[in-house]
């Protein structure tokens, strides 16, 4: 598989550290977030939450919201049974008979925060007063909070039709691990190890404007909508309306990292209202309220994990038992069950890989895909477990590394489960991640702080993001979907003005899409960086979107900027056929360069960009029929990655098209007495393959750095035995600041994509590396008598490592 | 995000307030509000109406007595207490504190006595109080009471300050020659939620500690002073080795919970490493 | 239901001054948002932690959701919205944080600058540990604070290294 690529001698914009054109307005507080939009008559919507985990909903008053000033009605659980219809759910049976709603559905609420009523008044005070007012009476069922207790036989049952707390189940099997853990000459068993819940948190809470026009019958709705497309289908389908007659726009998004791709469940709500009320509904979603009902990431349990090695230092392979915790509701899960087969090998040349999979309900917040969906707990797992053994069996931990990694001229290299990786050089990572963090002095500072009561250990991560995912996987899922491979377009025209317009069909929120594009399409047009105009945000209602458009799955470099780059091409040859007709040549003897059509060789006949928009958009008459019946001067295309659908039976083939990688090390401290962690030396390389804008790259590395690191030390959306979150607000969801972080040392390694336009790759998830280099880091300076077999390390775990914790859960069978 | 209805007042001086807090039904005192604000949004509180004594003058303001007591207004803030020369000279343990407390924007808003009269377990200042033997002025209606520390902090959230009544004053008697204060706390990150806290005062003399105050904050409801420790500090020579006698906290029967940051047990434990860490802070600074 | 009182407020903003009617619970940052249309101030939390709603009140740095509407008649008030030059130009600060890439969804931004502009005008001294300190209040979520630290150094005077990849570019803009 190869493709046309840009060529790199064509590329004035394209690879540099461009300044982002998003700037300006956000720097001058002139952005338009989702609470920003003025809205005349607008009202507001607030939801009346569950206290209870688990619930039966036994009555309902709002006659005191009624009495509240400014009241102007409200939406309840019976009302919403009757007037949507169940969101469609991915599973097949018997999760599929689980029933999800904007309202708490059934006659209970199966977690805590859950909406059970919304109500809608003329001012956030009144809406507020107005939720405070409503009594629900509630019978407390028991619930269930712990993954590993939910598939237990007398659990209780989230959802009672359902029959059981596995919304799915699969098991994944390639190679033959049988055969390696009988035959290896070493294997390394652990009973347990667990990766934590927690939430990119954005800083942005979830806003939405739901508007209905009677006039036309149409739902409009504003706000953080990272997949447009999707939740206009999910919307239509809940609200039984036509998708065409449903919009779905957003302007500037304050981050989402897959947590807002649910947001088409509390805007199902706001629009019912809208449209009852004959009103806008806004509804702002608290940081306590998006703590509690907002999304978390994956919750892990890994069980009778098993890995073979030969004594030499190769590793063979590994078997697990996963148990997911997916909270109350499959929203975007059970996905995360085949998603993470995108990255089966880790970075590891593994040849056995055996997974039993399942999707358990629980009592708690519904899981969204967070920053590193899916991927980021199995590539912890093996790193850890590679980790683990290299401790275990004393294999230096760089070496052993080195040696089963993936290397460079095995590229492309195709994984146990028949996924491509694309490129790389993982080796060359590793010594550059390892230099930054000055690693022998590094060993020296270790040594000499035996007896100070300070501990020194050294941690390395290694990790893949993988991007542009075939939706072909979902298949694997459930046969009957109809899902495969992914597209993304883009439109771009050249206005009466003779500059540029670019519209995407994909969502922003920080990744600065507005001056990557322009990047590119000023390149492939031969005009000014400044020339080319990007719209802000998106919008389902023009032609720019497919129907898996969005920001997701680290993918904007290959479909978003392949989608503009297709259009731009369409758009550069409508310009040169008017130029040619005008400057009577032929369409390929023209040159697009300066922000003109010029004629090859003869740079004196040319035609300024402006001279033909004008000709085109004010005087087609002076151009022959032929020409002016075809040019539109607007150029829309898509970019559709290529992909098969996978191989059901042996859950086999290609399920993304880029791999980048990030290689990451780093030094901590650890106080003896109190077992606080603090990050002495931290260091990334990343490597996803040509850049576009090197400065907007190393900031998305910055940032999941940042997210990974937080993760491992401070965030725990943690539930008590109550299924009360415990960190239900900023006071006790600690978000690191600037104060808890070092500074950077950032470095990159250029591996092209052979499969991409320009040779970028998707990247910005990350793929978690903080979250194994922090857990080596950790086990590496308590040493062998300990195992580190939690994502999640705050002090008292690590005191309790420092005098030995889990020691006896890793055994070394041979 | 939205506060609950409620009336906001704002009385001109001290005995306005009282006549306020006395008069209307629910109400309570707002100083900064970098707690209160918060507790309204997440319907921790609901008071009927606030006054706001933050502009009082009279509430506000850093001076000496005459024989070097500091007389801080309750409504004087961290920032204030941070930047004032004549504290952190007379009393730098007070103006380190506020130096360091929460963040910038909180430190010019929030009040040192806001923080004595919240006496949440986490709070910076109730122990450092009870260390430096404040005394706290009360006004009602019926006049001003004048409390020691170990009678003003009456439990998680709860203080001496009745209803209808207004902390006006914090006075902190001058420190001993030769006196030593030291703050230490485990928090959550670099600088965030105490886990747990310890302030040791050792006044020497002669390379000997004359007197000590040992306090505990964070594992409490209030301030725990611990008469024991302090007893097998007194007398001694003021080295390092004095750390020891936080082996006396582990008969102290330690009343705390499990919370979201760690156990019980752990809070118990790092109780006695920030005391250790603090007695030898303390040692230290004296000696200088 | 219990009492709305509402009372009327005058309050220069931004250096306009603008009046109107408030109810006694109102918070700062909902008046500035909800009636001036004033989107510097932003709401990321309910606890006062991320600093998103950061302004200054009479020149003295607060969060504004820490601060009822009532609280400032008769004050003045800035808001990130203010920073820049008259005619648009973006204010040194603000170059910095643009040209060292201090800044990706923007959420947390206009709070940031806010902080920023007052520790630089402190007179405090600008180190990479000052400036992390000083950012205690604020959370961002996008930046991993790295580029923020460097753009306050760099509005400081202080040499800090460019962003990757930025060899010599202004010349290629036009």
């Amino acid at each position: 598989m190869t493709i046309e690529q840009t060529r790199p001698d064509t590329r004035r914009f394209t690879g540099k550290a461009m300044p982002r054109k998003e700037d300006a307005r956000l720097l001058k507080a002139q952005g338009e977030f989702g609470d920003d939009t003025p809205v005349a008559n607008l009202a507001y919507m607030a939801f009346v939450r569950s206290p209870y985990a688990h619930a039966r909903i036994v009555d309902i008053d709002v006659s005191a919201a009624e009495k509240v000033d400014g009241y102007l009605g409200c939406l309840l659980p019976d009302e919403v049974a009757e007037l949507t219809d169940p969101y469609a759910e991915l599973q097949g049976p018997p999760g599929d008979a689980e029933v999800d709603r904007c309202l708490a559905a059934g006659g209970k609420v199966r977690f805590s925060g859950e909406p059970v009523v919304a109500v809608a008044a003329t001012s956030r005070e009144a809406a507020r007063d107005a939720a405070a007012a409503v009594v629900v009476d509630y019978e407390p069922l028991p619930h269930v909070v712990d993954t590993r207790k939910a598939v237990e036989p007398d659990a209780p049952l989230v959802h009672d039709q359902v029959g059981c707390n596995v919304a799915f189940e699969s098991t994944f099997d390639w190679g033959d691990i049988d055969f390696a853990l009988e035959n290896a000459d070493h294997v390394i068993e652990v009973d347990e190890l667990h990766f934590h819940r927690f939430s990119s948190t954005p800083l942005e809470c979830t806003a939405i404007t739901a508007e209905y026009d009677a006039g036309t019958d149409t739902f409009t709705f504003t706000g953080g909508f990272a997949t447009p497309q999707l939740a206009t289908l999910n919307l239509a389908g809940a609200l039984r309306h036509p998708t065409n007659k449903l919009r779905v726009l957003s302007k500037d998004i304050g981050g989402s990292f897959g947590i807002k791709l649910n947001t088409h469940i509390p805007a199902t709500a706001a629009a019912l209202l809208a449209r009852k009320l004959g009103r806008p509904i806004r509804w702002t979603e608290t940081r306590t309220e998006s703590h509690q009902m907002g999304g978390h990431g994956n919750e892990r349990w890994f069980r009778n994990v098993k890995m073979a090695l030969q004594s030499d230092g190769t590793v063979l392979g590994l078997s697990y038992e996963a148990l997911d915790d997916v909270g109350a509701y499959t929203r975007y899960e059970p996905l995360g069950a085949v998603i993470w087969t995108q990255v089966a090998n880790a970075c590891y040349q593994l040849k056995h890989l055996r997974v039993h999979y399942r999707s358990v309900y629980t009592n708690k917040c519904p899981t969204h895909p967070n920053r590193g969906y899916s991927r980021t707990q199995h590539l912890w797992l093996v790193e850890r477990m590679m980790d683990i053994a290299a401790h275990k069996l004393g294999f230096d931990p760089v070496e052993f590394r080195m040696k089963n990694y993936i290397q460079p001229d095995q590229y492309p290299y195709t994984t146990v489960n028949g996924c491509v990786y694309d490129s790389g050089n993982l080796p060359e990572s590793l010594r550059k991640a390892l230099e930054l963090i000055d690693y022998e002095e590094a060993r020296q500072l270790q040594r000499a702080a035996a007896g100070t009561g300070k501990r020194i250990g050294i941690g390395i991560g290694s990790t893949l993001d993988s991007g542009t995912n075939n939706f072909g996987q979902a298949r694997l899922l459930n046969p009957h979907l109809p899902f495969g491979g992914n597209s993304e377009a883009a439109l771009v025209r050249l206005g009466i003005d003779g500059a540029v317009y670019a519209t995407t069909g994909a969502v922003a929120f920080g990744q600065g899409h507005e001056t990557t594009i322009s990047q590119v399409v000023a390149d492939e047009l031969g005009v000014s960086y400044d020339d080319v105009h990007v719209q802000r945000g998106s919008d389902s209602g023009l032609s720019a979107q497919m129907g898996l458009s969005g920001s997701y799955a680290s993918q904007f470099a290959v479909t978003g900027i392949g989608a503009m780059l297709n259009a731009t091409r369409k758009l550069a040859a409508e310009i040169k056929q008017v130029a040619a007709a005008v400057l009577g040549v032929k369409p390929e003897e023209i040159e697009l360069a300066d922000g003109k059509a010029r004629v090859v060789g003869d740079a004196e006949k040319a035609l300024p960009l402006s001279d033909v928009a004008g000709i085109v958009h004010f005087s087609p008459a002076s151009l022959p029929r032929e020409v002016a019946e075809n040019v539109g001067l607007v150029g829309r295309a898509v970019y559709s990655a290529p992909f098969d659908l996978p191989d059901l039976e042996r859950k086999y083939g290609n399920l993304t098209l880029t791999y980048a990688t990030q290689i990451h090390a780093c030094v901590v401290e650890i106080d003896e007495e109190t077992g606080q962690t603090t990050l002495l030396r931290y260091a990334m390389v990343d490597d996803c393959g040509t850049p576009i804008n090197p400065m907007v790259i190393e900031g998305q590395v910055h940032g999941a750095t940042a997210h990974g690191i937080s993760a491992a030390l401070f965030e725990d959306m943690a539930y008590d035995e109550n299924g009360q979150l415990r960190a239900g607000n900023f006071y006790d969801y600690h978000a690191a600041t600037a104060f808890d972080l070092p500074s950077f040392r950032y470095a990159n390694v250029v591996s092209p994509s052979p499969f991409t336009p320009i040779g970028a790759k998707g990247m910005g998830e990350g793929g978690g590396a903080p979250l194994q280099a922090i857990s080596a880091a950790i086990q590496d300076a308590v040493g062998d008598s300990a195992a580190v077999l939690d994502s999640f390390n705050p002090p008292e775990r690590v005191l309790r490592l420092l005098r030995g914790l889990n020691a006896e859960k890793v055994k070394v069978i041979r | 995000m939205l506060l609950p209805p409620l009336r906001y007042l704002r009385p001109e001086t001290p005995e306005d307030a009282v006549a306020m807090l006395s008069d209307v039904d629910g109400s309570v005192v707002l100083a900064g509000g970098q707690t209160l604000m918060n507790m309204l949004k997440l319907d921790l509180a609901h008071p009927d109406a606030l006054v706001d004594v933050h502009r009082i003058d009279a509430l506000r303001g850093i001076e000496h007595d005459a024989d070097g007591t500091l007389v801080v207004g309750a409504a004087t803030t961290y920032a204030e207490l941070a930047r004032s020369p004549e504290v952190r000279r007379s009393h730098p343990a007070v103006a380190e504190m506020a130096a360091g407390l929460v963040d910038r924007q909180v430190r010019n808003r929030g009040t040192i006595g806001g923080n004595c009269c919240l006496n949440d377990p986490t709070s910076n200042y109730p122990p450092l109080m009870v260390a430096l033997d404040a005394r706290f002025r009360v006004l009602g209606r019926d006049g001003e009471r004048r409390l020691p520390a170990s009678e003003f902090f009456r439990g998680t959230l709860a203080t001496a300050v009745g209803r209808g009544e207004l902390l006006t004053t914090i006075e902190i008697p001058p420190m001993p020659q030769g006196s030593g204060v030291a703050h230490e706390h485990l928090q959550v990150g670099a600088d965030s939620w105490a886990i747990a806290r310890a302030v040791v005062r050792l006044d020497v003399a002669d390379g000997v500690v004359a007197d000590a105050r040992a306090v505990l904050g964070a594992v409490y409801g209030s301030p725990l002073r611990l008469p024991e420790v302090e007893r097998r500090l007194i007398g001694q020579r003021a080295t390092p080795d004095l750390a020891e006698a936080a082996d006396a906290l582990q008969d102290v029967d330690v009343q705390t919970a499990d919370d979201v940051h760690c156990s019980a047990a752990y809070r118990r434990e790092m109780a006695e490493v920030q005391l250790r860490r603090a007695i030898r802070a303390a040692v230290e600074r004296s000696v200088q | 239901m219990t009492t709305n009182d509402t009372r009327e407020i005058t309050v220069t903003v931004d250096g306009r001054r603008e009046t109107g009617v408030v109810s006694d619970r109102t918070l700062l940052v909902h008046w500035l948002r909800d009636a001036l249309d004033k989107r510097g101030p932003k709401i990321g939390c309910d606890t006062g932690n991320c600093g998103a709603c950061t302004v200054r009140w009479n020149g003295t740095l607060v969060k504004s959701c820490m601060v009822l509407a009532v609280q400032v008649d008769g004050d003045e008030i800035e808001t990130a919205a203010s920073l820049a030059e008259e005619d648009g130009t973006l204010s040194r600060l603000q170059q910095c944080f643009a040209d060292h890439h201090a800044l990706q969804c923007g959420y947390c931004t206009s709070g940031m600058l806010m902080t920023a502009a007052d520790l630089l005008a402190s007179g405090e001294e600008i180190t990479e540990h000052s400036v992390r300190r000083a950012l205690k209040g604020h959370v961002c979520r996008c930046t991993g604070y790295h580029n923020i630290v460097k753009a306050i150094r760099a509005a400081a005077g202080q040499e800090v290294p460019p962003p990757h990849g930025s060899e010599p570019r202004e010349a290629e803009v036009r």
